[in-house]
């Protein structure tokens, strides 16, 4: 029988798994495996990071004109 | 002249309310819809062409939302509907070049190019601005699931409802999204120096 190699599998679950769209054993499964893998603890920590850079990249807040042309656009009573 | 029987008025006047209520829930999500329509718009101006037609078409259509469902949801597929709507799909198409490389690639190019052991500093070699540039560059079909997912944090059932699409689809683009993203990221962070 042929074991998937543990780092292999990491890979391909860190995704889903900061998706929050793994199942209780398998985020149990990604959790002991970063406790005690550093190389793939190093990669997770840098997949998080890239994460919030792309939340921050479209972060420039709305323009409050534009706040007001919606609410001005709402049906008179 | 009819007389408004006290039932009418009542009636009326809950309409009305619920209406107000409606309109009002849907302004204070208006920073979150924005965030998807920049990341989904190529330009502010466009994002804010979109917001405004997304929010007349809401407001006029305010009696199909079901009350107690995912506003939030239901305004996102008025607008990802609009722009799918404004043709901006004859757009080159995702170029299919096979992307074969592991979730880990971008992380052990940037390593190995820096010579850095240390995730922080490796993830320090990429700028706002890479990032902002590369997602740019990733097809639409992908961002929209992209930004749905990382940057609205919606599920991937939610993504698919909001797009109509299947699960599978949104779960294949995200993935395919993700790639075309490192892999412009290493262009730019690693290639270009």
């Amino acid at each position: 029988m042929s074991e998937v190699d543990p780092c292999d599998w990491c890979e391909e679950a860190i995704q889903p798994y900061l998706d929050r769209d793994l199942n209780e054993t398998d985020v149990k499964k990604v959790k002991q495996h970063l406790a005690a893998c550093s190389w793939c603890e190093k990669r997770f920590k840098f997949e998080s990071g890239l994460r919030r850079l792309v939340r921050q990249a479209v972060v420039e807040p709305m323009d409050p004109a534009l706040k007001a042309k919606l609410a001005a656009l709402r049906l008179e009573l | 002249m009819s007389e408004t029987s006290p039932e009418e008025a009542r009636r009326i006047a809950q309409g009305a309310r619920d209406r107000v209520h409606f309109e009002e829930e849907a302004l204070a999500l208006a920073d979150q819809v924005y965030r998807v329509a920049r990341g989904v718009s190529r330009s502010k101006e466009e994002a804010e062409d979109l917001m405004q037609e997304t929010y007349a078409r809401a407001f006029r259509s305010w009696e199909s939302f079901t009350p107690g469902t995912n506003l939030r949801a239901w305004l996102l597929r008025i607008l990802t509907n609009l722009n799918i709507d404004r043709g901006r799909r004859a757009q080159r198409t995702p170029d299919q070049q096979p992307l074969e490389e592991g979730d880990y690639f971008l992380y052990n190019r940037l390593e190995a190019a820096s010579g850095e052991s240390d995730e922080e500093r490796i993830l320090e070699r990429l700028s706002q601005d890479h990032v902002a540039e590369a997602l740019a560059a990733v097809p639409h079909d992908f961002r929209d699931v992209l930004v749905l997912v990382d940057i609205g944090e919606f599920s991937y059932a939610e993504a698919a409802q909001i797009l109509d699409i299947p699960i599978g689809t949104v779960m294949s683009r995200l993935h395919r999204g993700r790639r075309i993203l490192k892999q412009q990221l290493a262009e730019l962070a690693v290639e270009a120096r």
